[in-house]
């Protein structure tokens, strides 16, 4: 059926009554697996894609209307227009039940569906059961489908495959790849809940290797090419290492099949988590930098000791933590945990900004926040004020997303998903709509952590400490975007002490925010039984926030990009990058399980030869030792990005490092190019 | 920190001062041994902040200025001073690397190189010395139980040669090395390569360091006129070689070094 037909049958099915959507969408779903039209290509080795990816994702707009009456109600649209705070549920940043998944196969989870129902006595849960099963055996007759259209086009090796995997678990590495797609078809394009990690592939993948050894690597290879097909949005991730359930290595001779394999496939739609230990082998790392040097792929290093220690701190079982999974771009969630990384934000320079301007947005001139008479008269009293507001925006971002995060029964469901949760068959009902999930945590991210301190230093210096004006009239200066102060803004540029620039001060306050965040967000409960994790990461949103915010004292002008995660502001790092990253480590990383990353911009040229290797190993090592939480470098050729914003057809492949994902230099738009031009200049 | 001064993951001390004049010098900055004023006129905003001072108040005007344009090349540090803030990058040193002292001419300025030397092995910190060998004898003896290796210059062979590219003479300069590696020094060679002034001194380097029996490594080094606007910027006068060295020059270069059975890299 063509999409158009699909869309409208499904909209249409949605009707008032909105207390039902689990069982109805579970219909739909088996609408979409009966009706859709399967799309296979040529070069499809493994599985086929379908023509109704993101009509279930397209109900959630329909579904929240309300909810959005409900914000402006309470008062708190104004502050989520100016991106001062925002929140949002999170359907967008999930892992799978990856161990069962391969280990069972699609049929092994429907007949674990199967068991839960016929052992149930109670009703509701039966019921429960009973659609996932109804949706769980669709998916099989449309994977029958699939192969039968694979057999008319030719593609025997496919259509066995399914054939197998429609009956029996996986037996194969070949079967074990396409289980892996297919599940990803499933749950992204009809569970409609997007899947953010293909898990530690590494593991999981082992049992099959050592049967497939001789043609692991090409088909590796082919399996990557494939994956990348499917464009997925900010990349599609999967990890390698780690440690196993007994506190061991889990690198095994097949983590460097995967990094060779994905190295030679350079695609820049999937990306890597590395999922660093100390004792890890040094050949893997090796051959990572090198990578990363050529800047042919998309890696991002994880601590895996860090990111442990920090889901316990929240509350996690050990064993779950160990077995914890990257979604995204670095977001880190224990074993069975349904992972929302990305819920509530606030713009901590905007709290800076509406501590000096009354409680009031410099740009429009809203009220926003909490009413001040903007006098200070100490640098401590200010700061104490900006504290206040940040406090307030995380209370406004945190009841923003607990307005959402009640509602999810009436929003969206996740069958297919929920099937590979244990504790979801445990509990019998589903991710979303039921919160059966054994962690049902939320989160905040604090955006513009550098830009604010930054600022915050020059403020000291210029009012408190050399006295070169009131704190108003320099307050007038910022709202009028420096204008006809041009060389006051340069000296707040480049004459003030800096964070991630050797200055204890600047890594004080950082650090003082980031614990004071802490106390303010994590562990506070959530509406779905969890609690509220922190996060520092700032991504391209840093881009939508800074253009919604007004001059900064650190020399910013109004609606330029904010800093980016917990990285130093672009050209602050001047002392380099082992400075630069001594500043990060200060910040205590146990408290940011959402994430805490910097962002390492280099020159080709400081990474060369054998010695640059060995030097970008040290840095991470170091990095890992002092207690950072995660790392990605940019390697960047200031001539062959200025060459490629000439002759953008000559350069059709080259990457960089877009925040947690990698784009093509090509698709950024001029002023962007500028900006990365910009940072390579060392 | 940076990785071009030896190896690992090094932080280099740029000592200001140098006895040796090379026609070539990429650091105009540390030839004298003054502290000097520098003007980068790219960067000046114009904001005329400056222009309240007298031109020899240079403190004051590198201290308005907000982007550096007006700024001084030249800081003081006493040992301990400087000690701390290198040791800062310690953590990173455990996984490779250390402190490079370079210049200039480091042991130029020989006591506090000795002391400070001295100061960061006894924190643990490896040390190199980067050195042009244009040095008395006992200065060497001197840093010697604090080097880790030196990073020596060969800049010509040839007598003549290398008083007309140098201003100096070279007896000093190879007696030295031969001191050094008859202690067993650790050294590694660095020839920087400028086509059409030393790039005929290759062979003599090459033959030169085989009947010395010499085992180190040997880099060439490429010739580059970076440093053109830090010239302009000191008011210096820039008379650099316009003659950049390619890849297949230091290509070249390595193969005629590797001939005479050196380990040359570049």
């Amino acid at each position: 059926m063509d999409r158009k037909c699909l869309e409208e049958y499904v909209l249409n099915r949605i009707g008032d009554n909105l207390d039902t959507i689990f069982f109805n969408d579970c219909k739909t779903i088996e609408y979409l697996f009966e009706n859709c039209d399967i799309v296979m290509s040529d070069s499809d080795r493994f599985f086929a894609k379908v023509n109704c990816d993101g009509i279930m994702r397209s109900l959630i707009e329909k579904r929240t209307a309300f909810i959005k009456n409900k914000i402006k109600d309470e008062g708190l649209q104004e502050g989520q227009n100016v991106l001062a705070f925002t929140g949002l549920f999170d359907y967008s940043h999930t892992n799978a039940g990856w161990d069962d998944i391969v280990t069972l196969g699609i049929v092994g989870i429907r007949d674990r569906v199967k068991e839960y129902f016929f052992k149930e006595e109670n009703i509701e849960k039966r019921d429960f059961y009973a659609a996932v099963l109804g949706v769980y055996d669709s998916a099989i007759e449309f994977m029958k489908r699939v192969a039968l259209t694979a057999e008319k086009m030719g593609k025997i090796e496919m259509a066995n495959g399914i054939y197998n995997l429609c009956v029996k678990a996986p037996e194969t590495l070949f079967e074990g790849m396409q289980t892996i797609e297919i599940y990803y078809v499933l749950q992204q394009m009809f569970d409609g809940t997007v899947l953010r990690t293909l898990g530690r592939l590494d593991a999981l993948l082992a049992p099959f290797y050592f049967k497939n050894k001789e043609i692991a690597h090409q088909l590796f290879i082919s399996f990557f090419e494939e994956l990348a097909t499917f464009k997925a949005v900010a990349n599609m991730p999967f990890a390698i290492g780690g440690t196993n359930e007994n506190g061991e290595s889990a690198f095994n001779e097949l983590s460097e099949v995967i990094l060779k394999a994905y190295k030679k496939s350079a695609s820049a739609d999937i990306k890597m988590h590395i999922l660093y230990r100390d004792d890890m082998p040094v050949e893997i790392l090796r051959e990572a930098f090198d990578s990363v040097r050529k800047g042919a792929n998309s890696i991002v290093f994880m601590s895996d000791k860090k990111v442990t220690d920090a889901l316990i701190n929240l509350g996690a079982e050990k064993i779950d933590a160990i077995k914890y999974h990257v979604v995204g771009c670095y977001e880190c969630g224990a074993e069975e945990e349904l992972t929302c990384s990305c819920n509530a934000r606030v713009n901590l320079p905007k709290a800076l900004e509406i501590a000096l301007n009354c409680g009031r947005d410099m740009l429009t001139g809203a009220l926003i926040g909490i009413e001040n008479d903007g006098k200070f008269d100490t640098f401590e009293k200010l700061y104490e004020e900006f504290l206040r507001q940040v406090e307030y925006f995380c209370n406004s971002a945190i009841r923003i997303t607990d307005i959402y995060e009640e509602q999810y029964d009436k929003i969206h469901c996740a069958p297919i998903m929920s099937a590979t949760y244990r504790s979801a068959m445990e509990k019998g009902g589903d991710l979303y709509c039921n919160y059966t999930a054994k962690y049902n945590n939320s989160s905040l991210n604090a955006v513009g952590l550098a830009t604010v301190v930054d600022s915050l230093i020059a403020i000291k210096e210029l009012i408190y400490n050399q006295k070169k004006m009131t704190l108003g009239e320099f307050t007038q200066i910022l709202k009028n975007n420096w204008e006809d102060n041009e060389a006051l803004r340069l000296t707040c540029k480049n004459r003030f002490e800096k964070y991630g620039a050797l200055s204890e001060n600047a890594d004080n306050i950082a650090k003082n925010i980031v614990d004071k965040l802490y106390l303010f967000v994590s562990g506070r409960p959530n509406k779905k039984g969890g609690v509220y994790r922190l996060g520092l990461f700032s991504i391209d949103w840093r881009w939508y926030f800074g253009r919604a915010t007004a001059a900064s004292a650190d020399g910013r002008k109004n609606r330029e990009t904010l800093s980016q995660n917990t990285s130093a502001s672009f050209g602050a790092d001047k002392f380099g990058a082992t400075v630069h990253l001594m500043s990060a480590a200060k910040l205590d990383a146990v408290k940011t399980p959402n994430g805490h990353i910097v962002d390492i911009d280099l020159h080709s040229s400081a990474v060369e030869g054998e010695n640059g290797l060995n030097a970008l190993i040290a840095t991470l090592k170091t990095y890992f030792d002092m207690g950072g939480f995660s790392v990605h470098y940019n390697v960047l050729d200031t001539e062959v990005l200025k060459k490629a914003k000439e002759n953008p057809q000559d350069y059709p492949n080259l990457q960089v490092r877009l925040c947690g994902w990698n784009v093509l230099f090509n698709s950024l738009t001029a002023k962007e190019k500028d900006e990365f031009i910009e940072r390579s200049i060392k | 920190m940076e990785i071009h001064d030896g190896d690992g993951l090094r932080t280099t001390v740029f000592f200001k001062g140098c006895p040796l004049k090379c026609i070539w010098c990429h650091n105009p900055e540390s030839i004298s041994f003054e502290r000097q004023f520098a003007f980068f006129k790219e960067k000046c905003c114009g904001c005329g902040g400056c222009e309240k001072f007298s031109k020899e108040e240079t403190q004051l005007i590198v201290q308005c200025c907000p982007t550096e344009a007006k700024t001084f090349f030249g800081e003081e540090y006493d040992v301990r001073q400087l000690a701390d803030l290198l040791a800062v990058d310690k953590p990173f040193f455990e996984n490779g690397g250390g402190v490079t002292l370079s210049g200039g001419e480091c042991l130029a300025q020989s006591d506090f190189a000795v002391a400070l030397a001295k100061e960061l092995k006894e924190n643990g910190i490896g040390v190199y010395i980067d050195t042009c060998g244009f040095v008395k004898r006992e200065v060497f003896d001197r840093i010697i139980p604090y080097a880790d290796k030196f990073l020596y210059d060969i800049k010509a062979i040839d007598s003549d040669a290398h008083k007309t590219y140098t201003g100096q003479d070279n007896d000093i300069i190879l007696s030295n090395l031969e001191y050094l590696l008859n202690r067993g020094c650790d050294v590694e060679i660095r020839y920087p390569l400028v086509m059409g002034y030393n790039s005929s001194e290759c062979e003599k380097i090459g033959s030169f360091l085989s009947d010395k029996g010499f085992k180190g490594k040997i880099k060439v080094l490429r010739y580059h006129n970076f440093s053109v606007s830090r010239y302009e910027a000191l008011g210096m006068e820039c008379a650099l070689p316009d003659t950049i060295t390619q890849d297949s020059d230091v290509d070249n270069a390595v193969n005629i070094l590797k001939s005479y059975n050196l380990n040359a890299i570049k």
